[in-house]
């Protein structure tokens, strides 16, 4: 079976470049996963949950922020605009952020779509949140 | 002897202000370093978004995109100004703001409408000085500038040009070209004159022939990493700016702490002079005054 190398990079600096057995990323339309031998893709990212399994089966996730992806051979590179490891999101932080979101009014179909998107986004960081 | 006194005064002065330039130096040079290695992390992305630009291109594509479009008329510009917050660093802010007061000339002798968006508490003080009117300040962007900070900026300039309210952007900031030479420059950085940051033919390096899957469409992936390539763009200015900073601060107290060191070599050989015509006018009296009373 062949390889998968993933390189997560940031605006900031390379979080991760190691190999790794599978991948699941959240996609602009829902989440997609990458097993070794996927065709070559260049995608468009969501707000969500990445999730990846080393080759001794741990896995680790990490929050990321929209962007995108490309699948070239073993390669698969992240680029996104920020990635939080999801020992790193404080529950209390990330419920503050679903009420503040909640409570926010929306009057245009724009920000309609805009506080939709910030809910979506705070629930996800919610579900992901375990440190304090 | 009074002399020597005010020698020796001089030289213990310049003693502790070499002291303090060579600490300087030695906190520039630390910080250079982790400056240089946030901006070669950062080229790690800037790389990677033209490799995907490239692939795009492969998927023969139009590149159309409201940030890439030239205005046929420049009606309102908006100028950024990346100067440092301290001062102590040669001639890096002085650089800048010349090229600035140049480029508001400029933009005035064409009847350009122009904001002006002043970063760093140097640049801040020379343009009021000159009683230029600054629309905007910020002193938040220190030797490592976050993304999500200059995000903040990049995303209001996408706005305000796709609504039209901008024409252009400019960026007066030093440019980092290689570790002996930074130049201070004023690059225009909207409407975006091409996707791949470095050279045209790293662009060309993504297309290798690789046969890619579009998810959702190509056009639609080039609506979102346009935008994403001028934020990078954005962020390397700033990054450029800051790495610049601490070169020339290095620079500048290298110098400073040379000078030091000369001077104090002078102002040690003037006393000891002084110390020995002293003793030489002394004995002098001396035997001058035995030979009185002989």
């Amino acid at each position: 079976m062949a390889d998968l190398r993933l390189v997560l990079v940031t605006p900031e600096k390379t979080l991760f470049d190691k190999p790794v057995a599978s991948i699941k990323v959240p996609m602009f339309d829902g989440s997609a996963g990458i097993y070794p031998g996927r065709a070559p893709l260049v995608g468009r990212l969501g707000v969500g949950e990445l999730t990846l399994k080393g080759g001794d089966g741990a896995s680790d996730s990490y929050f990321i922020e929209g962007g995108f992806i490309q699948i070239k051979g073993e390669q698969v590179s992240v680029l996104t605009n920020a990635a939080t490891p999801a020992e790193k999101i404080s529950r209390t932080a990330a419920a503050e952020e679903l009420a503040a979101a909640k409570a926010e009014k929306a009057t245009t179909d724009d920000a309609m779509e805009a506080v939709a998107n910030k809910i979506d986004r705070a629930r996800k960081l919610v579900k992901m949140a375990t440190a304090e | 002897m009074a002399n020597a006194r005010l020698l020796v005064k001089r030289l213990k002065s310049v003693r502790n202000i070499r002291k303090i330039t060579r600490t300087m130096e030695l906190i520039a040079t630390s910080r250079f370093k982790r400056a240089m290695d946030r901006a070669t992390e950062a080229a790690e992305y800037t790389k990677k978004i033209s490799e995907i630009v490239g692939d795009l291109g492969a998927a023969d594509l139009k590149f159309s995109h409201p940030l890439l479009e030239e205005r046929p008329e420049t009606k309102k510009s908006v100028l950024l100004v990346l100067t440092s917050n301290r001062g102590l660093c040669g001639g890096y802010n002085g650089a800048v703001l010349r090229n600035t007061l140049k480029h508001i000339e400029q933009l005035k002798a064409d009847e350009i409408d122009f904001s002006l968006e002043v970063s760093g508490k140097r640049g801040i003080k020379f343009l009021n000085f000159q009683k230029i009117d600054i629309d905007s300040s910020y002193t938040h962007f220190e030797d490592s500038p976050t993304f999500a900070e200059v995000d903040e900026l990049g995303s209001r300039y996408v706005d305000d040009y796709i609504a039209g309210r901008i024409d252009r952007l400019d960026v007066a900031y030093t440019s980092f070209q290689t570790i002996s030479r930074q130049s201070a420059v004023v690059e225009s950085i909207l409407p975006l004159s091409s996707l791949s940051s470095g050279s045209d033919g790293e662009s060309a390096a993504g297309a290798d022939g690789t046969d890619y899957e579009f998810q959702p469409s190509p056009q639609e992936i080039l609506e979102e990493i346009v935008p994403a390539a001028f934020r990078a763009k954005l962020f390397k200015c700033f990054l450029d700016a800051a790495v610049s900073e601490q070169i020339a601060r290095m620079v500048a107290m290298k110098g400073a702490t040379e000078n030091a060191d000369e001077m104090a070599g002078d102002l040690k050989q003037q006393y000891n002079r002084a110390r020995q015509a002293g003793i030489t006018s002394e004995l002098a009296e001396i035997i001058g005054g035995a030979a009185a009373l002989e």
